[in-house]
C-alpha cells in the first residue's frame, strides 16, 4: 500500500550536498524517477553544477508532491525537508544546512564518532542521522550514493525502499550489470545501518535561507571582468576532492630527482634549497595537502618508492601538510 | 478539446484530422524531451556542434542510434557555423532537418539564420537558451535568443520539458505549411529546463504522429534534376525588398496557421498552448510578463497574492515570432500596472526586447492606460525565486495604487558590492629574475641549421616558480597541467598566454579567482589564434614606435584543446599562413572533455564518446582522427612538433625549441597528447602506461618538423618497444570494446591506418627534403 507524503498540500523537498564524482546527481535521479514512474507521485529533479568536472561542489535537488499537485517553480530548493551531506568535510560549510526546516532531517556520511560541533547550528527539533556511507560502500564494493539512498529510504518509509531499489537496479542493469548486486548490498546496508543522534541541534525554528553574495558587486567589480589578482586560486582548499586516499612522502627514500613534480597536476609538491654542503641542492620537503586531489600520479612516477598510497584517516593530511606558501596561506 | 473543421488549411500533404493519441508517462529533462521528439519525428538528418547546455540532445540521439532506436543521420559539424551550413544544405535537399545549440553557438550560426528564412527553407532548431559571452557564462538567460528575433524564423517558447516535446511536433507542421514555409526555432531555458527532469507524456502512437506531421511538401530542391533551378542568386535593390515582403507575409500567415496547428496538437494530446498564455488574467489589475520558466514560478506567487486579495495574473508568450501584439493588447487593456521581466537587456534601449515590444503593442491602443515597469533579471543563470516574483508584483501593485512609476527601467537582483570588500588577493608577481635562469640551453647546429637542446637536471627546474598557481579546479589526474608545467619550466622570460575555450580555461579562471600568475586572455572558442596574432602585432608595433620597451621580450603562447583546433582551425591556419611570431600549443585529450566528452575530429576511430556511443548497432566513432600536425606542417612553418606528457624530457626540449622559433622566426605549432582519466575511463594514476602504449603502438608518434625536415624523436620500432594498438586500446574504458572478438575487423582497420601513417612518417624522416 502506498504511504502518503508527509504534507499533502506542499512539496517534500530534498537537497543533496556533494562533490562532483560522488554520485549525488545519480542518486537524485534514481529517487525522483522511482517516485514519478513507480510510486505515482509528481516530481522534479535537477542539479546545480558547472562544467563536467570531478571534485567540484554539486547540489542536487528533488521535489516530490501528490500526483495532482502541479510543479511550476524550477528554482533550487530553499527550505528542504531533508538535507543529505555526501562528504563530512561539507559539514564545515554553514551553507550546507541553509534553510533546513525546524522539523527537518539531516543525513550525513561520516565514520562513527561524536557529532561534529558544526551540527549545533541545526534546528533543535531536527532529526540527525549519521551513516558510514564510505565504509559501507567499500565493504559492498559499491559507491556512497547507493548507501545514502538506502538511508534516505530507511529514514522515510513513504519513500518505498523496494521501489527505489528497483529503479536503482534498472539504472545500472544496462551499462553496469556487474554493479547491480553490490549496489543492492550497499543500499540495504544503508537502509538499516544508520544511527540517529540525539540532542544535536541548538537553533530555534527553521534555519535561514542562504543566498551567496558575490565578492565584488557592480560598484566594486573591476571593469571589463578582469581579475587583477594573479594566482588567487591558491586560497582554494581542494582537500574535499580526495576520495579516501592520499600520497605519503618518505623523505628517507627520496632522491629528490624531480620526476614527481613533472606529473603532479596540482602543484602541491613543496621544494626548497638543500642544506648548505648537503647532498642535494634542491629537496622535496613534502606535500601541501590543501591542493592535493589524491590522483596518486606522483606515486606512479617515483623511481624509489618514496611516495606511497595511504588511506586518509581524519587529521592525517593536516598533521603532515607542508605549506606551499608559508606566511601567506597558513 | 477543440473540434476541427475539415476545411482548415494544412501542409501540402493530405493530413487527416487528428484524434487523441496514445501516450505514456516519462520522467525527462527538456533536452531529453527534445531528443525523444526528434526520434519520434524521425528527422532525416541532424547537423550539430556541441555546446552547453544543448549538447545532450545530440548525446541522447547518439546513444539511441547506437542501439538502433532511430536512423537519423547525425553529422557533427566543425563548429556551429559549419553545423548550420550542414543543416541548410540538408534542408535544401528536401528532408526534415534538426539542429540544436546555445549561446555562442547560436551567434556563430547566426549568419545562416536569415539566409535560411529568406530562401524559405524550413527546418527546426532547438535553442537551450544561455547567456552570450563577454565574459563567458555557461548558464541560462535569453541573451542568445534575442539575437534571433530579427532573422525571420518562427520562434516558439517552451516553458517546461513537456512543452519542449510537444512544440517540436508543432514546429514541423508550422514551418512546412505552404503559407508559411519558414524555419522554426524552439527556445527553452538552459539548465533550468534543459537539465531539469519532470513528469511528461510522450506519444506511444507512431500512426498518430505520422498522421499529425504528414509528409514534408516538395519544395523546390537542387536534388530535383528534372526541374533545374538556381538556389541563392545575388539580388540587389529593386528585388530584395520584395523577397522581404514575402517573408513578412509568411510571418503574417503564421499568425493564422500557428493557432490551427496548436489546436490540432491539443486535440491529440489534451494539452493547450495558446499563443499568449494568460494565467488568472480575467480580472487582473496587476500582472507580470515573463518568458518561459520564470513565468511558471510567478504563477505560484500570483496564486498566493490572489489568496491575499490582490488581483494578480501572469502573461507569458508561447510564440515570440510572430509577436502576439494583439493578444497582449487585449490581455493588458484593463490592467493597471505590469512588470515586464527580460532575461536579457537591449543595452541603452530602456528595456529588454520583450518589454519594448509589449510597450509598442499597447501604445497603439488608445484606450490603454497600463503603467509599465521594465526589469532585467536572471542574467547568466541567476535563479528566479518566488521572492523575485513577489517583488515584481509588489512594484506593479505600488504603481497601480499610486498611478506613478517611480523607476520605469531597472536591473533586478544585482549586487552593489561593499567598499573595500573583494575576493582574496593574488600571489606576488613572478619577477623577471625568477624566470630568467635558463633550464634549457638551445644552440643552432651550424652544419644542419637545426636546434640542439640541453636540459638542466629535473630537480634544478623545481626552482622555477610555476606560472600557474595551485587551487585550480581540474579533475584529479588531469594531464593538461603536467603539460603546462613541463612547457612553462623550460620557457624563459615574460609569457603572455591565450587559452581557447576548454577544460584548462574553465578550471583556471572561475570568477573571481584565477590560477594564472601571468597575463592571460580568453576570447572565443574559435578565435584564439586570430586574437593572439593581433596582440602580437600590436606589441611589435608599439615597441617600434617606442611606446613599449623592447626589453619586455614577451613570448606569446596560445593554449588550446583538440576541440579548439576543430572550430578554431580556420583562424589558426590563417595565423599560421601569416607566420606571426607565436606558439600554438594543443593539449590533445581526444574529445570535447569540458562539455562532457563529445567527439572531436581528433578522437580516434572507434573510441566511445558521448556523441559516438557504443551499442548493439554502432561501435564508436566512425572516421579516423585528424592529423593536425601534418596540416600545420603543410603551412611550411619554422617548427611543428608532437609530444606527450608521458615523455617529459622530449616535450621540454621541443618546448624550448618552440620558444626559440616563436620569438625569432614565426609561428610554431605543437600537439601534445594529454591524459583525461574521467573521459578515457581510466584510473586517475594510469597516465603513464596508457600514454606509453599510445606512443609505442605508433598511434601517436613523437616527431618534429624543423624547417620542413621531419625527424622522429622516439622510434619504438628501433628501440624494440613496438606494440600493437590493442595493447593501448585495452587499457581504457572508452576503447575496451574494440579489443573484443566481435570488433576484430575494426581493430584491424585501426592497426592498418596506424601502420600506414607510421610508414609514411618514417619515409619522411628518411628523405632529406621531407
Amino acid at each position: 500500500m502506498d504511504m502518503p507524503l508527509p504534507h499533502a498540500e506542499r512539496f517534500f523537498e530534498i537537497r543533496f550536498e556533494s562533490i562532483g564524482g560522488l554520485g549525488a546527481h545519480a542518486a537524485g535521479q534514481v529517487l525522483a524517477s522511482a517516485a514519478v514512474l513507480r510510486m505515482g507521485l509528481n516530481g522534479a529533479h535537477f542539479s546545480s553544477y558547472g562544467s563536467e568536472k570531478k571534485g567540484s561542489l554539486v547540489r542536487s535537488f528533488v521535489r516530490l508532491g501528490q500526483a495532482e499537485l502541479p510543479i511550476r517553480t524550477s528554482a533550487p530548493v530553499e527550505k528542504p525537508d531533508v538535507i543529505v551531506v555526501f562528504h563530512a568535510a561539507l559539514l564545515q560549510n554553514p551553507a550546507s544546512f541553509a534553510g533546513l526546516r525546524a522539523d527537518g532531517t539531516l543525513i550525513y556520511n561520516a565514520r562513527p564518532g561524536p557529532a561534529p560541533q558544526e551540527l549545533a547550528a541545526l534546528p533543535r527539533g531536527a532529526r540527525v542521522i549519521r551513516v558510514d556511507a564510505l565504509g559501507i560502500a567499500v565493504r559492498a564494493k559499491s559507491r556512497p550514493n547507493a548507501v545514502l539512498l538506502g538511508t534516505l529510504c530507511g529514514a522515510f518509509p513513504f519513500l518505498r525502499a523496494d521501489v527505489v531499489l528497483e529503479e536503482l537496479t534498472q539504472e545500472f542493469a544496462g551499462r553496469h550489470p556487474e554493479a547491480v548486486a553490490s549496489n543492492e548490498r550497499a543500499f540495504r546496508a544503508g537502509a538499516s545501518e544508520f544511527e540517529t543522534l540525539e540532542a544535536v541541534g541548538r537553533a530555534q525554528g527553521d534555519l535561514p535561507v542562504a543566498y551567496s553574495e558575490p565578492a565584488w558587486g557592480y560598484e566594486t567589480q573591476p571593469l571589463g571582468g578582469i581579475i587583477p589578482a594573479p594566482g588567487n586560486t591558491a586560497w582554494n582548499d581542494l582537500s574535499m576532492s580526495r576520495t579516501g586516499w592520499l600520497p605519503l612522502l618518505d623523505r628517507g627514500k627520496c632522491i629528490h630527482c624531480g620526476l614527481c613534480d613533472l606529473v603532479c597536476p596540482d602543484q602541491c609538491l613543496v621544494w626548497a634549497d638543500g642544506e648548505e654542503g648537503g647532498k642535494f641542492e634542491r629537496e622535496l620537503m613534502g606535500i601541501d595537502y590543501r591542493y592535493c586531489k589524491g590522483c596518486l600520479r606522483c606515486i606512479e612516477s617515483c623511481p624509489t618508492a618514496a611516495m606511497a598510497k595511504s588511506e586518509e584517516t581524519p587529521g592525517l593530511a593536516d598533521r603532515l601538510r607542508v605549506p606551499l606558501f608559508p606566511g601567506l596561506i597558513g | 478539446m477543440t473540434t476541427l473543421s475539415a476545411t482548415l488549411p494544412r501542409t501540402g500533404a493530405d493530413v487527416p484530422a487528428p484524434a487523441a493519441a496514445r501516450q505514456k508517462l516519462e520522467f525527462r529533462s527538456g533536452n531529453e524531451a527534445a531528443a525523444l521528439a526528434a526520434r519520434d519525428i524521425g528527422y532525416h538528418l541532424m547537423g550539430y556542434f556541441p555546446i552547453t547546455p544543448s549538447t545532450e540532445i545530440a548525446e541522447n540521439l547518439s546513444e539511441m542510434q547506437a542501439n538502433g532506436e532511430h536512423d537519423i543521420v547525425m553529422v557533427a559539424g566543425d563548429g556551429e557555423h559549419g553545423a548550420a551550413g550542414i543543416c541548410y544544405g540538408a534542408a535544401l535537399g528536401g528532408g526534415r532537418v534538426l539542429n540544436a545549440t546555445s549561446a555562442q553557438g547560436l551567434l556563430y550560426a547566426l549568419e545562416q539564420l536569415p539566409v535560411q528564412a529568406g530562401t524559405r527553407v524550413p527546418m527546426v532548431l532547438n535553442v537551450a537558451a544561455r547567456s552570450v559571452s563577454g565574459p563567458l557564462d555557461i548558464r541560462g538567460d535569453h541573451s542568445d535568443l534575442y539575437y534571433a528575433l530579427n532573422t525571420g524564423w518562427i520562434i516558439l517558447c517552451a516553458r517546461d520539458p513537456q512543452a519542449v516535446y510537444d512544440l517540436n511536433f508543432a514546429a514541423i507542421r508550422i514551418g512546412e505549411h505552404l503559407d508559411v514555409r519558414l524555419p522554426v526555432l524552439i527556445a527553452y531555458d538552459g539548465f533550468i529546463t534543459s537539465h531539469q527532469k519532470r513528469r511528461i507524456q510522450v506519444f506511444d502512437d507512431p500512426e498518430a504522429i505520422a498522421g499529425f506531421l504528414g509528409v514534408r511538401p516538395d519544395f523546390p530542391s537542387p536534388l530535383d534534376t528534372e526541374h533545374p533551378a538556381t538556389f541563392g542568386p545575388y539580388m540587389n535593390d529593386p528585388d530584395l525588398i520584395n523577397n522581404k515582403v514575402q517573408l513578412s507575409q509568411a510571418m503574417e500567415a503564421a499568425r493564422r496557421v500557428i493557432p490551427e496547428v496548436l489546436a490540432d496538437l491539443e486535440a491529440m494530446t489534451g494539452r493547450a498552448y495558446p499563443v499568449l498564455d494568460a494565467y488568472r488574467m480575467d480580472d487582473a489589475e496587476v500582472a507580470s510578463v515573463l518568458v518561459n520558466s520564470a513565468a511558471e514560478t510567478a504563477k505560484e506567487t500570483a496564486d498566493e497574492l490572489r489568496a491575499r486579495g490582490e488581483r494578480a495574473g501572469v502573461l507569458s508568450p508561447n510564440v515570440l515570432r510572430p509577436f502576439p501584439a494583439e493578444e497582449f493588447r487585449r490581455a493588458l487593456r484593463r490592467v493597471k500596472a505590469v512588470t515586464i521581466g527580460d532575461r536579457a537587456d537591449s543595452y541603452g534601449a530602456g528595456g529588454g526586447n520583450l518589454s519594448l515590444e509589449v510597450r509598442a503593442a499597447i501604445q497603439v491602443d488608445p484606450a490603454n492606460r497600463t503603467r509599465v515597469l521594465s526589469r532585467i533579471y536572471g542574467l547568466g543563470g541567476k535563479d528566479f525565486y518566488a521572492a523575485d516574483a513577489e517583488q515584481f508584483f509588489a512594484q506593479a501593485i505600488d504603481a497601480a495604487a499610486s498611478g506613478k512609476v517611480s523607476e520605469p527601467f531597472a536591473y533586478h537582483g544585482a549586487t552593489p558590492g561593499k567598499p573595500g570588500a573583494g575576493p582574496r588577493p593574488g600571489l606576488p608577481a613572478i619577477t623577471a629574475a625568477e624566470v630568467s635562469r635558463p633550464m634549457a640551453h638551445v644552440r643552432r647546429d651550424s652544419a644542419t641549421g637545426r636546434l640542439a637542446v640541453e636540459l638542466e637536471p629535473l630537480w634544478k627546474m623545481t626552482s622555477v616558480p610555476n606560472r600557474i598557481a595551485p587551487g585550480h579546479g581540474a579533475c584529479p589526474g588531469c594531464g593538461t597541467f603536467p603539460v603546462l608545467n613541463q612547457v612553462y619550466r623550460v620557457m624563459q622570460g615574460n609569457i603572455v598566454v591565450l587559452f581557447q575555450t576548454g577544460c584548462a580555461m574553465v578550471v583556471t579562471t572561475g570568477y573571481p579567482a584565477t590560477a594564472h600568475r601571468i597575463n592571460y586572455i580568453h576570447n572565443l572558442f574559435q578565435n584564439g589564434a586570430a586574437t593572439l596574432s593581433g596582440l602580437v602585432e600590436m606589441y611589435h608595433e608599439r615597441v617600434r614606435r617606442g611606446e613599449l620597451p623592447a626589453s619586455r621580450d614577451i613570448t606569446f603562447v596560445m593554449v588550446t584543446g583538440d576541440g579548439g583546433m576543430d572550430i578554431g582551425m580556420g583562424s589558426a591556419l590563417g595565423a599560421a599562413h601569416r607566420n606571426h611570431p607565436m606558439l600554438i600549443l594543443e593539449y590533445d585529450n581526444q574529445g570535447y572533455m569540458n562539455t562532457g566528452a563529445q567527439l572531436s575530429y581528433s578522437t580516434p576511430f572507434g573510441h566511445r564518446t558521448s556523441t559516438s556511443e557504443v551499442g548493439s548497432r554502432l561501435p564508436g566513432k566512425r572516421y579516423h582522427h585528424k592529423d593536425t600536425a601534418q596540416i600545420f606542417s603543410a603551412c611550411h612553418l619554422p617548427y611543428v612538433f608532437t609530444a606527450s606528457e608521458g615523455y617529459p624530457e622530449d616535450l621540454m626540449r621541443k618546448a624550448a625549441k618552440a620558444q626559440w622559433y616563436a620569438k625569432r622566426e614565426g609561428l610554431v605549432y605543437g600537439k601534445v597528447l594529454s591524459f583525461c582519466p574521467l573521459n578515457w575511463r581510466a584510473a586517475d594514476d594510469a597516465a603513464q602506461p596508457i600514454l606509453q602504449a599510445a606512443v609505442d603502438s605508433c598511434f601517436f608518434p613523437l616527431y618534429e618538423v624543423e624547417h620542413g625536415h621531419t625527424s622522429i624523436t622516439y622510434d619504438p620500432e628501433a628501440s624494440g618497444r613496438l606494440h600493437p594498438v590493442s595493447d593501448w586500446l585495452g587499457q581504457m574504458g572508452k576503447t575496451r570494446h574494440l579489443v573484443k572478438s566481435e570488433n576484430a575487423s575494426i581493430l584491424q582497420g585501426i592497426q592498418q591506418e596506424t601502420d600506414r601513417r607510421w610508414r609514411r612518417l618514417k619515409a619522411m624522416h628518411a628523405h632529406p627534403d621531407l
